[in-house]
Order: C-alpha cells, then sequence, then structure tokens
C-alpha cells in the first residue's frame, strides 16, 4: 500500500466513525405530496422505451437512405448517347474514316 | 434501515391498483433509506427533500418495470443512487479546493494526515468527514460516487456494482483510477502548503 493509500485510509477510517446523519423521519406532508404529484404524472411503460428506440432506428434508416441516394446521385457518370460506342467501334471495323 | 416484517408484495399490488393509502405507506417505509443515500451524495444547492421526491416520483413511474427479481428496496436504491449521480453530472462544475479556505479544524486535520503522523489523529470524526467529502467533491461523479460507496460506506464490490450497474472489474479500475487522482491532489495540497 502506498504512502498515499495509508493517508487516505486513516483519513476514510476516521470520517467514517462520525456519528450517522440525524433524523430521518418523513417530512409532514412528504408521502402526501409526492403520491398526488405521481399520480398527475404519466407511468413509464416498456412501450416508451420501444418507440424511443423504433425512432432512432427510423432515423438511422433515413439517413442512410438518403446517403445511399446522394452518392448514387453524385458517383453517376454522365450518360452517353446509346449508340455513341457503337458507331465508334462499327466504323474501325468497317474502316469508314 | 427498511422494516423486514413489511410486506412489499403486498403493499405492491395496492399500489398498483392505485391505492393512494398504500402508496404513501410504501413512501414512509422507504424514506429513511432514501434519505441516508440522498445525504451520502447529494449534490451541491439541491435540497435532500427535492431529490428524494424526485426519486420516490422515479419508483412511481417505473414501477410497471419492476420484474421481482430483485428486493424492492434494492430496486428503489438502485434509482436513488442513479437519480443522484445524474444530477452530479448535471453540476459540471466543481468548486475549487483551496488549503486557505478549509476552517481550522479541516486544515489541522488534513495536515496530520498529509505529515503522515503515525499517532492516532486527533480530533473530531465530523471534521474528518466533511473533508473527505470536499475531497471527494472535488471528483468527478462516478469517481466520487465509487469512492464513497468503496471506503465511506465500505460497500463490496458485488453490492456496488448492483447498485450503479457497473461491472465489478469496471468498479475496481474506477476506484484505482479515483485515488490516483485524489492522490496527484494530495500532492497539489503538500505543495501549496509547503510555499
Amino acid at each position: 500500500m502506498s504512502q498515499f493509500d495509508q493517508q487516505w485510509q486513516r483519513l476514510t477510517a476516521l470520517a467514517r466513525q462520525a456519528p450517522a446523519d440525524q433524523d430521518t423521519t418523513v417530512p409532514t406532508g412528504f408521502a402526501t405530496r409526492v403520491v398526488a404529484q405521481a399520480a398527475s404524472t404519466p407511468v413509464d411503460g416498456p412501450w416508451p422505451t420501444l418507440e424511443r428506440l423504433a425512432l432512432r432506428g427510423f432515423l438511422a434508416a433515413a439517413a442512410c437512405s438518403l446517403a445511399a441516394v446522394a452518392f448514387n446521385y453524385l458517383g453517376s457518370t454522365p450518360e452517353l448517347p446509346e449508340d455513341a460506342g457503337l458507331d465508334e467501334t462499327m466504323s474501325v471495323l468497317l474502316d469508314l474514316s | 434501515m427498511v422494516d423486514e416484517a413489511f410486506d412489499f408484495a403486498r403493499c405492491l399490488e395496492r399500489v398498483r391498483e392505485r391505492d393512494q393509502a398504500a402508496s404513501r405507506q410504501l413512501v414512509t417505509e422507504l424514506y429513511p433509506q432514501v434519505i441516508r443515500i440522498v445525504r451520502s451524495h447529494l449534490p451541491r444547492r439541491v435540497a435532500e427533500e427535492d431529490l428524494a421526491q424526485d426519486i420516490f416520483l422515479k419508483m412511481f413511474t417505473r414501477l410497471e418495470q419492476y420484474q421481482g427479481n430483485v428486493p424492492f428496496p434494492h430496486w428503489v436504491s438502485r434509482i436513488a443512487v442513479t437519480t443522484c449521480i445524474d444530477q452530479l453530472r448535471v453540476q459540471k462544475r466543481r468548486p475549487e479546493f483551496r488549503w486557505a479556505d478549509l476552517p481550522e479544524e479541516q486544515a489541522e486535520m488534513l495536515d496530520h494526515v498529509l505529515s503522515d503522523e503515525r499517532e492516532a489523529i486527533p480530533g473530531d470524526a465530523l471534521a474528518a468527514r466533511e473533508l473527505v467529502q470536499k475531497l471527494l467533491g472535488q471528483l468527478k461523479p462516478d469517481d466520487r460516487l465509487v469512492l464513497q460507496l468503496l471506503d465511506l460506506e465500505q460497500k463490496t464490490l458485488a453490492e456496488i456494482s448492483a447498485l450503479t450497474g457497473w461491472n465489478q472489474t469496471l468498479v475496481k479500475v474506477r476506484a484505482f483510477r479515483a485515488r490516483r487522482k485524489l492522490q496527484k491532489m494530495f500532492q497539489e495540497l503538500q505543495q501549496q502548503e509547503k510555499s
């Protein structure tokens, strides 16, 4: 054990000897107040968690779709006329030039 | 301590049936346990009663999620600990710790601890506890929590793991790192004192 660890252990050992903190009786009206507030608060079931996860999934899927569309759009090469390549090949083969 | 004779299962059944008297009984039964947790982890400037109220509200709103795998008071303790730590995380700024700002008895206590005198530290356990709380208050919430539970409340790794949801290896690693940060703070204090 290092010197610091010994110092810390001595300090915490002494701190533990301090008397436990005061009174733990419920303040007047506390339980009534909490219960009344709880009654007006919507209950968290498993659905809100699933809804949050589903929303995240939906947003992630939407982001992926947009990225895929953008990637395809930006990555595409300008279209050549359909028969341009064919014409060139034919002219070479038949030596028309 | 929670009354062992208290029938939580029956009380919870009644609470689920929206019996307000049972709900009040549940709050009254768990209040001493919750308030002890709140006092030992109390973030600055947060009134203990407000924090206890938040904890009980969470307990009621999440009641449907309680599966009965652990005793109900343990489940509530976990809500209490996580609520306190969330509050501590909200308060990102921690007060500056300076030797000169310490009350006389705490400064004397710290002097004895730092000077590594072998005899028992004279004085007062209350001053030591306040000093420890001030030192822990300099740490990040997770570090503070782990040292509070391990070194002050002397909980086992299994108990801390159950309260926080961290695995035991993580608890050990966090405790080690937190002590190293405290050590660095002690060294800085020693230098302050020398200068």
